[in-house]
């Protein structure tokens, strides 16, 4: 292997277009001196579950993190180049993060429910941007969020325990549900299930499945199987740069970038 | 075949490890020997540290519980109405002072076995029962501090004359008493309720802790504020460079300053430059919040830290604002920590003393303060004002305000524990 820069491989049916409901063009992020994203153009389309593969420190990660400007968190952190959701910059000056954030909703690796109930969890996010009017239109927001979640048959009787005290599987949905609560137009989730035993990860996959079509997904995933279980479109990463994007069935079955042949057959990652 | 491969072969072609050989049983022995030591070492560590705690507990106890008693003498007060009301002033500012001279001297010979504050009893006696007034009474009054001396059987009788602590008389004055049955040990309630005086007697701690607690309400009003918003600042908002590293390097500095210089300080801003009241205790609180609130900036910001970044990431996962972030995620799950660390530091702040020796709180204060700008004393300093005085009475007075100052900080530290635990949140 070598680490020159390789052209990106598109297929031609996915080909870059203007009305995709989040659209990167020319994006790298630096931390510091070292730049871990490398001039990666890619749409996200609204129908689709997207999936980003690729070996530990390829950049995934650290790309999924700018379509919601959450690498604004971290000091050293330096985003170029142009993302736009609905056509609209995220990065102009005046883009309201707290809004962005709201409408391109996050799940973390590492489920993080905040220490309070259950119902406080889901209903923080719709409190603090001004989403219902009444409790008992909170209270519908909670059941809704929770049942697209696949968690309310679990939780209905005890909404006012911790959230902590959930079983692992558990905590992720809730967390799925706490996005879900402000109603955002695109979900970003961050391996989300790498913390996960194989029976909660089932759940989370199927979860995914029901919530396609209804919100953009991007999700980032280590396990290859997981992304052309769950997925549509499937990009492969390799040392910050986008190797292929394409179907993901075409990806898996006939790839047509030698990195990315020799990443599906197992060859390295 | 790669070098690990090779490295494992050669270790395989040895002789077996001979687990059961004489040599392995002496290294396990010798292992063992060491465990016991060191655990020995350890426990002996401990038995010291708890001798040496409870040795200062009993020097302090021993001493200081007779400060809670009183040596009182029971005089037969006749309440002459004519005698009292002679000026024409009111029964609230008629003479008691020579009235209960007068009957003292009448019943044991002479007024010098009770004490020369004393007569404030006779009058608060009569304001209580109107109806003593052309009556006599049995009253038990305060003894002067020879007589609190022997009756607590703090002088050696068989010591010859010149070597005696106490004069012959007063004490054939107070075998007499003895012998009438006069004498009595009772609780004194005035250590806990008067000011300092010049008479161990009559001196209490009251004013002082008055002192120490309006010093220390001016102490957490300003330091706790100023102290947790920078500790916010600095870790939620400020940019890491080269400033806030100066800022934080100066910070931690700050709080290893001897707490004289801060003395100085007050002394300096306070006194001669603002022109603010000398002894008070607005000043010496302003000085100890100088002297805490780098405490409180650093026992804060590693209670920040410690918030699991991802509870944050959560909240701004969602749209929280950089507000909400620290008002409802971060601040609930520090603040255990940063109770604790304000209650530490605002201990530190009421044992303190040098500092507030430079500002004048040592002064002689015998009124208890109303406000935060009255002449004012606070507990270490009222002990180390007693310590110095050349009144027998006082050594035991000097301990029974250890006592009490012990007592404050002990509350005040289970205050901070169950504080931590009322907020210790899991997750």
């Amino acid at each position: 292997m070598t680490g020159e820069a390789p052209n990106t491989v598109v297929h031609e049916d996915i080909a870059l277009k203007t009305d995709a409901k989040m659209t990167a063009r020319d994006v790298s992020v630096f931390y510091g001196s070292n730049q871990a994203v490398k001039n990666i153009s890619i749409d996200v389309d609204s129908n689709y579950v997207t999936a980003f593969i690729g070996p530990s420190g390829c950049g995934k990660s650290t790309f999924l993190r700018c379509f919601n400007r959450m690498n604004d968190t971290i000091d050293v952190a330096r985003v170029t180049g142009d993302i736009d959701l609905d056509g609209e910059d995220i990065y102009k000056s005046s883009m309201d993060v707290v809004q962005l954030r709201a409408r391109v909703g996050m799940v973390f690796q590492k489920p993080n429910p905040f220490p309070k109930s259950i119902y406080e969890n889901i209903a923080y996010g719709p409190r603090i941007h001004g989403l219902s009017d009444n409790k008992t239109d909170l209270d519908k927001i909670v059941e809704t969020s929770l049942r697209r979640a696949g968690l309310w048959e679990e939780v209905k009787d005890r909404l006012d325990e911790g959230g902590t005290a959930l079983s692992g599987g558990q905590q992720q949905r809730l967390c799925i549900a706490r996005a879900i609560a402000v109603d955002p137009e695109v979900i970003l989730m961050d391996e989300p299930c790498s913390a996960l035993d194989p029976i909660a990860t089932a759940k989370i996959e199927e979860l995914i499945d029901d919530l396609q079509g209804r919100y953009a997904i991007v999700i980032v995933t280590h396990n290859m199987q997981q992304a052309a279980r769950v997925s549509q479109r499937t990009a492969f990463f390799h040392l910050g740069h986008l190797v292929e994007y394409g179907p993901t069935e075409e990806i898996f079955t006939n790839p047509r970038a030698d990195r990315t042949r020799d990443y599906i057959t197992g060859r390295f990652g | 075949m790669t070098d690990a491969a090779q490295t494992f072969d050669s270790a395989r072609s040895r002789a077996p490890t001979a687990w059961q050989s004489d040599a392995m049983a002496k290294r396990t022995r010798a292992r063992y020997r060491k465990e016991r030591r060191f655990r020995f070492m350890g426990l002996a560590a401990l038995v010291l540290a708890a001798g040496f705690l409870a040795f200062l507990l009993f020097t302090i106890i021993s001493d200081g519980w007779r400060g809670f008693q009183r040596a009182e003498i029971a005089v037969d007060v006749t309440f002459a109405e004519a005698e009292l009301l002679s000026d024409g002033s009111d029964l609230s500012r008629a003479d008691y002072r020579s009235l209960l001279n007068r009957d003292a001297e009448e019943q044991f010979g002479t007024s010098r076995v009770i004490s020369e504050g004393a007569w404030p009893q006779l009058r608060d006696r009569l304001a209580a029962e109107p109806e003593l007034l052309g009556q006599t009474e049995r009253i038990w009054v305060v003894a002067s501090p020879f007589i609190d001396l022997l009756a607590k059987g703090q002088v050696d009788f068989d010591l010859p004359p010149e070597r005696q602590l106490v004069d012959e008389e007063i004490i054939s004055d107070y075998r007499a008493l003895v012998a009438e049955d006069r004498v009595r040990i009772a609780f004194n309630s005035g250590f806990l309720s008067r000011a300092d005086s010049t008479s161990s007697e009559q001196a209490g701690v009251w004013g002082a802790l008055v002192g120490s607690v309006l010093t220390i309400l001016v102490t957490l009003a300003i330091s706790f504020p100023i102290g947790v918003m920078t500790a916010i600042y600095l870790e939620e908002y400020a940019p890491k460079n080269r400033i806030t590293d100066i800022i934080e390097v100066s910070i931690n500095n700050l709080a290893a300053v001897p707490s004289i210089i801060f003395g100085l300080l007050g002394l300096a801003v306070f006194l001669n430059f603002f022109g603010m009241p000398r002894s008070a205790p607005i000043v010496g609180g302003l000085t100890l919040a100088l002297m805490t609130l780098p405490v409180i900036v650093i026992a804060s910001r590693v209670s920040i830290q410690s918030v699991p970044p991802s509870i944050k990431d959560a909240a701004y996962g969602i749209g929280a604002s950089r507000l909400q972030v620290v008002t409802h995620h971060v601040l609930p799950v520090a603040l255990p920590g940063i109770l604790t660390g304000t209650i530490i530091g605002i201990s530190r702040a009421l044992g303190e003393t040098a500092p507030l020796l430079l500002i004048g709180m040592r002064a002689f204060v015998s009124d208890v303060p109303e406000g935060v700008t009255e002449p004012a004393t606070v507990l270490p300093v009222q002990i180390f004002l007693w310590s110095d005085e050349v009144g027998r009475g006082f050594i035991e007075k000097t301990s029974a305000a250890i006592m009490v100052l012990l007592a404050v900080l002990l509350s005040m530290n289970a205050f901070a524990i169950y504080l931590r635990n009322k907020f210790e949140r899991r997750w």
